[in-house]
């Protein structure tokens, strides 16, 4: 009896080895570009953050010396405030007007709907830079299309200096933010909203329920897990905002513009401050993991 | 289906695998084989030397001559300190740079990135280049950083085809291409302002470049200075600065604009919009704009007249510095090449090539006998230019910590150019800046 | 009565979807002109650029952006070095040479556009291979540090990839990467959405037919190829165009990484251009056109596998 169970045991153990050796080959190839390219990187960032990293020496040792500059640095809290900014103000309004595009073009024909969905989607195909630059160009103060209509229209009494002024230009970087982040939640709710149970919806219309409460209480709980999706992927988009900031502004005028991500890249490769800039990301790292876990949290709970 | 992506997936690696030796092998067969070594150079837009084709041409030559290949990458002034700093930290800096001591001497010198190639100056170079230009190239008496081959002095434009029609060449003296006084400036400003109703001039504050042109007028309107004479601390902080920021902010025809940057300035004057350029030079005097419309011309045919910086007394106008310098890649063989390279444009009978390529002045009259002090002598905008010459004042960029003192000027003029314009918020804004400028 | 509200109900609905289609229409207008406005500046004259009065449509088709764009700077179309190889043997030294191909002197527009592909195609490939092997494990085996390494994916995936940027760059040079392509491509693969995406399609395949294939006696590779492959190809259709169009607009690592004219992409081509000593938005313009205009045809043949891919990457994902 108890030399069979021994024998089992040591079948599955010798089982569980090939397996373990099996499905370690199959990882390899990931595991080597995962391992060397995100996870040593990721310590690397952590362990130079305690460090005074700059060109021409070798790292000395400062402990948490750069965190605490960070406190104090002023234009990190600017940059910080910033980036949430671009964040609260982008990702509802990615998701609402996304939502509400796709109720729109979901309901007509199959063709229109399909291009409508490609035509949300072409600034996204376009590429950043190409966006970024066109858009640069229509902002422009001297001979750009938005002052020109706006005075056209009678909407602006003179012309605007929409990035070089303090008031307009996180305005105008969220804007062309927008426009390239609605493409895909667009395609997303437009399936969505397809794949909501008809025979509910038509159950409460019949029991005179108007299209709105239809939506909100039939809809809108279907569609969670999407609108879960969005959320998340224009969070980290919006976070990730660097090429505009990078081409339009440099986060100016005054620091108005300046976001963690070009804070970083700005110590780092126009300052020298390498050490500084590792804990300015990990700073932004546990931000990031915070919301989230927060974010993973909603969605469990609904 | 998977025969194709097989195909596919095997390229790759083969891709993969040469793309990965061109970085590993190649300095190792240098060593190995003394056979033609090849150097890398890379340039910011010094005049043609940021033209592809001109540049090809004398790279031609070299190769021709010496047997050496050099591999050329044109970097901007916008992005090309990001570039140099990236690859510094990627172990990827060319053998060659060519910029000004600004960048390789107090910067990349002083951070010991650079070759010291202070025995390249032998007794006739030292007597031969211009002074100035060999105290900015020497870091100490034994370690130099930088071979010069040209220099120029900054200045500014106007449109003259409409300062004519608004009826302000009256306040220009038009011999010695300078303002009367900064009174006959502002004058001149205003009527033009009057004349055509538009802003005349933009104090462009996005990014460092260009801003030896913002710096220089501010420093003059009211005889201020940069640094201190010593090159110890940046004294852009003083009343004389801030009383030239003030007048900036309070004239309604120059803006401090945010939202362009030097080389939009110059777009800008060009297709008229603005009719005074502070970012200028004689490479732009020189150069016909994309509009072809000629050299000196504005897109629209006006003409262009270049200018000191409005003083009252003499101008002092920046210097621009250019030369070479050698990343130290601890490869001998490529050093000594690079050397080679240095002494065949800045110190042969092909100098003179060189400098006209750069649209500049030559830092010397003679090298190694040949004469280079007669090679603009068939071009009259180069002779005019000439007069400016003389106001070059003190070439202050080797100040230490001058990488982060460029960044705190232009976002110095954004918080000047965001505030209410009082004398006690601009200073304000100047303190914050030039104290983060002078390390505080 | 009853009717009565039904057809008030009627007419709103229809006036609501008729007011909704004109927004949609105007929207979609504002959508697609900044791509009109990048192709048709592209051939304006640089007074038509700078009029202050938009000019709306070109008089005339202008080419000299292009011509500008095309000669302004070259490279060879594609250069490859194979590595000098000597081998050392009872004293004698024996090298074989070593070798670089260059081609021809194109605009080097054109080696920017080749290298994008190079970029997108390949970080794609790799990507999807490496992504379908460990989704499969990850999803079907049972081993040793699986949790480990499937909640380390989790937290990597939600990491902004600017973070860790300086430690990386000191990586690749340290391997002889910086400044090729390559610095690009493998930090996409290394970044784990598509093992997390894959994951959870091949969980949705049934257990029995995986088992089924290896009692027939088939070894572990084959059961990949043959069964979980197959299976999961919409899912690897899905991680595809996820990766290609991220590696397509992945700005910020090349900016990083890349610097010598011949490695660079279209995108830090044109961002490049920008900084030249006058700004020219002809010329840029033209480089955006060429940047943009070649994914978007790509975009509108593949329209209905990109919409497909994106939604199946959002379910599983």
């Amino acid at each position: 009896m108890s030399t069979k169970k021994i024998s089992i045991s040591q079948k599955s153990r010798r089982l569980m080895i090939r397996e373990t050796t099996t499905s370690y080959l199959f990882l390899l190839p990931f595991l080597i570009f995962f391992v060397m390219f995100v996870v040593y990187p990721m310590f690397m960032c952590v362990y130079t953050s305690f460090f005074d990293a700059t060109m021409g020496r070798e790292d000395i040792f400062i402990g948490f010396d750069n965190y605490k500059t960070l406190f104090n640095d002023e234009v990190f809290w600017v940059a910080l405030k910033n980036t949430l900014i671009i964040v609260i103000v982008s990702v509802p309004v990615t998701c609402a007007f996304s939502l509400w595009v796709a109720s729109a073009i979901s309901k007509m024909h199959v063709a229109a709907t399909s291009a409508f969905r490609c035509i949300f989607y072409l600034p996204v195909v376009t590429g950043s830079v190409a966006v970024t630059m066109v858009w640069k160009w229509m902002y422009n103060n001297y001979y750009g299309i938005f002052n020109y209509l706006g005075n056209k229209t009678g909407l602006l009494e003179q012309n605007i200096n929409w990035l070089g002024d303090e008031r307009y230009a996180l305005g105008c970087i969220i804007l062309i933010l927008l426009t390239t982040s609605v493409g895909q939640p667009i395609v997303l709710y437009v399936s969505a909203l397809d794949n909501v149970d008809k025979s509910l919806v038509e159950a409460a219309e019949v029991d005179g329920a108007t299209e709105l409460q239809a939506f909100w209480k039939i809809k809108w709980p279907q569609m969670m897990p999407t609108t879960l999706y969005i959320l998340v992927i224009t969070t980290i988009n919006s976070f990730q905002c660097f090429a505009l900031i990078q081409l339009l502004t440099l986060g100016g005028p005054n620091n108005s513009t300046m976001t963690i991500m070009y804070y970083i890249y700005y110590n780092a490769f126009k300052l020298y401050k390498y050490g500084y800039g590792n804990a300015m990301g990990v700073i932004l790292a546990i931000i990031i993991a915070i919301l989230s876990a927060v974010q993973f949290k909603m969605g469990q709970e609904k | 289906m998977k025969k194709v992506l097989a195909l596919v997936l095997a390229l790759c690696m083969v891709f993969a695998l040469c793309a990965c030796s061109v970085s590993t092998s190649a300095p190792k067969a240098e060593e190995e084989t003394a056979a033609p070594t090849e150097i890398t150079l890379w340039t910011y837009p010094i005049g043609g030397w940021g033209t592809q084709e001109t540049v090809d041409a004398l790279m031609a030559a070299f190769e021709a001559d010496t047997g050496i290949k050099v591999t050329v990458e044109y970097l901007t002034y916008a992005d090309g300190d990001d570039k140099v700093n990236t690859a510094i930290e990627g172990n990827a800096a060319p053998d060659l740079i060519m910029e000004g001591p600004e960048r390789l001497v107090a910067n990349w010198g002083a951070k010991g990135k650079m070759v010291n190639i202070a025995d390249l100056f032998d007794d006739t170079d030292k007597k031969e280049i211009n002074p100035a230009a060999l105290a900015a190239c020497f870091a100490d008496d034994a370690t130099a950083y930088e071979y010069p081959l040209v220099m120029t002095a900054h200045c500014m434009a106007i449109n003259k085809t409409v300062f004519e029609a608004a009826d302000a060449m009256q306040y220009i003296d038009e011999a010695t291409h300078t303002w009367k006084s900064v009174e006959d400036f502002e004058k001149a400003i205003a009527a033009v302002y009057e004349h055509t109703g538009a802003q005349v001039g933009a104090v462009y504050c996005v990014g460092q470049g260009g801003d030896q042109g913002t710096r220089a007028l501010v420093n003059n309107l009211c005889g201020g200075t940069f640094t201190n004479p010593e090159h110890t601390e940046y004294t852009w902080g003083s009343e004389e600065n801030i009383a030239a920021l003030k007048k900036l902010y309070d004239n309604p025809a120059i803006a401090f604009d945010s939202g362009i940057a030097g080389g939009d300035e110059i777009a800008l004057f060009y297709n008229g919009t603005l009719n005074v350029a502070f970012c200028w030079n004689i490479a732009q005097q020189l150069n016909p704009n994309t509009a072809n419309t000629g050299a000196a011309k504005t897109a629209s045919g006006d003409d262009i007249m270049f200018l000191a910086f409005p003083a009252d007394g003499a101008a002092k106008l920046q210097g621009g510095i250019w030369g070479f310098g050698i990343f130290d890649n601890g490869d001998a063989a490529r050093i000594e090449a690079a050397k080679t390279f240095i002494k065949y444009f800045c110190d042969s009978a092909k100098t003179a090539d060189a400098v006209k390529a750069a649209n500049y002045f030559a830092v010397r009259d003679t090298a190694e006998g040949a004469d280079l002090s007669t090679i603009w002598a068939d071009n009259d905008i180069m002779a005019e230019y000439n007069v400016l010459m003389p106001l070059l004042g003190d070439y202050y960029q080797v100040t230490t910590g001058w990488a982060e003192a460029r960044t705190a000027w232009w976002n110095m003029l954004q918080a000047v150019g965001a505030s209410d314009g009082s004398v006690e918020a601009i200073s304000a804004a100047v303190d914050q800046y030039v104290n983060q400028a002078n390390g505080k | 009565m009853n009717t009565n509200r039904l057809d008030a109900n009627a007419k709103k609905k229809k006036a609501y979807s008729i007011f909704s289609a004109v927004v949609v229409i105007i929207l979609a207008i504002l959508f697609t002109f900044p791509l009109y406005w990048i192709i048709t500046g592209s051939f304006k004259t640089g007074a038509e650029i700078n009029s202050t009065v938009p000019v709306w449509f070109p008089s005339e088709w202008d080419m000299g952006n292009y011509q500008r764009l095309m000669t302004k700077r070259t490279a060879p179309l594609f250069d490859m070095n194979i590595p000098l190889i000597s081998v050392s043997a009872f004293g004698y030294t024996l090298n074989l040479g070593g070798l670089t191909i260059t081609g021809p002197t194109v605009p080097a527009a054109i080696r920017w556009l080749i290298n994008t592909v190079f970029m997108s195609v390949g970080s794609m490939l790799i990507t999807c291979l490496t992504a379908a092997m460990a989704g499969y494990v990850l999803a079907k085996k049972r081993f040793w540090g699986k949790t480990i390494i499937f909640s380390l994916v989790v937290c990597a995936m939600a990491l902004p990839k600017q973070v860790i940027l300086i430690p990386l760059l000191r990586e690749m040079s340290a391997l002889n990467l910086y400044d090729t392509i390559w610095a690009v491509i493998f930090p996409i693969v290394g970044w784990p959405f598509g093992v997390f995406l894959l994951k959870q399609f091949a969980e949705g395949i049934p257990t029995e037919m995986v088992e089924a294939c290896r009692i027939d006696g088939a070894g572990e590779w084959r059961t990949f190829t043959d069964v979980m492959f197959p299976m999961i190809k919409p899912g690897v259709g899905a991680c595809a165009i996820f990766t290609f169009i991220n590696s397509w607009n992945d700005y910020f690592m090349q900016l990083i990484m890349l610097t010598s004219n011949k490695n660079l992409t279209i995108s830090l081509g044109i961002a490049t251009m920008q900084g030249e000593s006058s700004t020219d938005y002809g010329l840029l313009m033209a480089g955006a056109a060429l940047a943009s205009v070649p994914i978007i045809i790509v975009f509108l043949i593949f329209q209905k596998y990109f919409t497909k891919g994106i939604t199946m990457g959002a379910v599983k994902g």
